[in-house]
């Protein structure tokens, strides 16, 4: 009789991961079939023409290519930026560092869409900074396709700098706390052990600073692949199109709406997210420990 | 060898002083051991040493070559801290020889270096271990290892046994020790242990916020302190202090009453009539042969094996006795201790020594 709660426990928490697991499985099933509607039903027809199509008749290619690409680039920056400001915040005794990191804490609580009219504002100026740099050093030709690359706005550069700032915070935040826990004798070791400062960096703050670096990582690239807004208000030209918007315009072209081809592109849209948790995973267990003690 | 010269070293945060003109030579192959309360600034001074903590003002030589400005790993030092700070990530081999990997030497001269240093050390069974799987002990040795394998001229250790078991760190000790007439080098040793800096120095440095109030062999300080601090400092169980005031001053010495005890002494030293001063008798100065009494009450009796400690009280002050000193002390009961009067030791009213 002992199990009986144990039973319930588990009959509860059975109901509802089915509940929580439904729309993923409804959407991965629609995915496949020919003949998709709204309701969950086992398919009749089993296809991958939906994901045919996105590649084939639709740009789905470079949708992904450029999220892939854009988000891929904040991501790492974040964390190159995040590791070293993270690290100084931590071993800084600064008086301003409170201060500061609450106020970049702030940035978070202000809503996106307060930030787009200034953002856009300085992002323009900037762009035609940059345009005309590019156009005094390159070839006519050759102008509209390196601003594609290093436009701010309408262009690879802008969207990569506006996503790492948005997740930038947040993985100063994470980062300052993981080295926090890192204790300062690793540093002094090393520096008396007579390493330069890339030497410490490399040699002994990275690896140990691998599952930190892990989670800010995995934070700025789910929250960063799953913005919409920004890649709305700053990405006009089709071919730099990114995923979102390239499953928002889908949805919105069509008169009927065509489930199996929505729910294939957006299975597609969930994969790096999954795959990208599961990478950070093995790192974010991975803690080291026995170094230091007391 | 490599000796140190300190002088008038300070250090400041912000304009909070922490280390006030210590002045220091230490002479090549010595063990000198820094001790005092936590917070009294030896660890500071030892980083000041090391080069991980700025010198504020004063003047810092290693080998006769000012360090103050110059790199921690250029200063010929290495340093063994309280956390042993083993790299994690690393094996023993790769902890030990890391110094030697971001010098740039050639593998093949590291794993020599590493594994001649693994054997002094016992290491060579555990060389392919992460720090996660050794003991506290094998830790505190790749520690060790890791600072001898630089060959620095100067050894620092940072309490390196404090985070050891009792019985390993009395091992760890010896082996320190060892080391030390092995390497011949010259130590620097901070501890907040009294019986480690007594049986490991050639000479102690006692510590007090951020001064230093004596230098000197450790059987010099424990029978011969200059002030009420390093006399109760040095020796365990601790020197009794008895506040006393003068009443008399005759040809025999000071007629003290011991203020607390409501007893009368008369001991040898000089001093003024109404002087306060303060009575320093060690536990094991009481002798049943002694001509100056006190009438005490035991209150608990600890029996060490080798010896026992009485703790006695006479009005509100506790004594500690070495129960061989005092015939027949019980628990509860009444006791008179008798001590030589010769041996009592005098401070003046701000703690200094009062010398016969």
């Amino acid at each position: 009789m002992a199990k009986r709660p144990q039973l319930m426990a588990y009959a509860t928490l059975s109901l509802i991961s089915a509940y929580c697991a439904l729309p993923f499985f409804w959407a991965a099933l629609a995915s496949f079939d020919g003949n998709a509607s709204l309701f969950l039903k086992w398919p009749e027809d089993w296809t991958t023409a939906n994901y045919t199509r996105i590649f084939t008749v639709e740009n789905g290619l470079t949708w992904f290519m450029n999220s892939l690409i854009v988000v891929g680039a904040a991501t790492v920056l974040t964390m190159v930026l995040g590791g070293l400001g993270g690290y100084a915040l931590s071993r800084s005794n600064a008086w301003w560092k409170r201060p500061f990191l609450y106020t970049i804490l702030l940035i978070r609580v202000v809503p996106p869409p307060a930030l787009i009219v200034p953002l856009y504002k300085v992002l323009l100026t900037a762009n035609r900074a940059v345009q005309e740099v590019l156009r005094a050093v390159l070839p006519p030709d050759m102008l509209r396709p390196a601003m594609r690359v290093f436009g701010l706005v309408d262009g690879y550069l802008g969207m990569i700098l506006i996503l790492t700032a948005l997740q930038l915070p947040l993985a100063l935040w994470i980062l300052k706390t993981f080295f926090d826990t890192v204790s300062r004798d690793y540093d002094e070791a090393a520096l008396l052990d007579g390493a330069s400062l890339m030497q410490r960096i490399r040699l002994v703050l990275l690896p140990l600073a691998l599952p930190g670096l892990a989670a800010a990582g995995l934070f700025a690239f789910i929250s960063a692949w799953g913005d919409f807004l920004m890649p709305l208000i700053f990405i006009s030209s089709p071919e730099l199109q990114m995923l979102p918007l390239g499953l928002f315009r889908a949805f919105l072209r069509v008169n009927t709406v065509d489930w199996g081809f929505l729910t294939a592109l957006a299975v597609l849209y969930m994969v790096p997210s999954v795959v990208a948790f599961g990478f950070a995973r093995g790192f974010l267990v991975r803690t080291f420990g026995g170094g230091v003690k007391g | 060898m490599t000796g140190l010269q300190l002088t008038n070293l300070s250090k400041s945060y912000g304009g909070h002083r922490v280390i006030h003109d210590a002045s220091l030579t230490v002479h090549p192959g010595e063990f000198v051991v820094f001790v005092g309360p936590s917070g009294c600034g030896k660890s500071t001074l030892l980083r000041m040493i090391a080069g991980l903590e700025e010198i504020t003002s004063g003047s810092l030589q290693i080998g006769g070559q000012v360090m103050n400005d110059v790199n921690p790993a250029e200063r010929g030092v290495g340093m063994v801290f309280q956390s042993y700070a083993l790299y994690p990530h690393m094996t023993v081999a790769q902890n030990m020889g890391f110094s030697l990997r971001v010098a740039g030497k050639p593998p093949a001269e590291i794993a020599a270096r590493v594994a001649e240093v693994a054997q002094t050390l016992q290491l060579t069974p555990l060389l392919d271990r992460r720090p996660a799987a050794l003991s506290g002990g094998q830790r505190q040795r790749v520690a060790i290892g890791r600072a001898i394998l630089r060959r620095p001229k100067v050894f620092l250790f940072d309490e390196p046994l404090s985070n050891l078991d009792a019985e390993l760190r009395v091992t760890m000790r010896i082996e320190i020790a060892r080391l030390h007439r092995q390497l011949g080098a010259t130590v620097v040793y901070v501890t907040h242990d009294q019986t480690e800096a007594m049986t490991l120095a050639t000479r102690i440095v006692v510590l007090r916020a951020g001064r230093i109030e004596q230098v000197g062999a450790p059987l010099d300080l424990y029978h011969d302190p200059a002030n009420t601090f390093v006399a109760g400092f040095i020796g365990s169980p601790r020197m009794n202090l008895i506040p006393a005031e003068v009443l008399g001053v005759s040809a025999a010495g000071l007629d003290l009453a011991l203020t607390g005890l409501d007893a009368r002494v008369t001991v040898p030293g000089r001093a003024a009539v109404g002087d306060r001063v303060t009575l320093g008798l060690r536990p094991e100065d009481f002798d049943p042969l002694g001509a100056a009494e006190l009438t005490l009450e035991v209150d608990v009796v600890e029996h060490l094996g080798a010896e026992s400690f009485a703790y006695a009280r006479g009005g509100d002050l506790t004594l500690i006795l070495s129960a061989r000193g005092v015939p027949e002390v019980k628990p509860g009961q009444g006791c008179t201790a008798r001590f030589d009067p010769a041996r009592a030791l005098l401070f003046d009213a701000s703690g200094q020594r009062l010398r016969p």
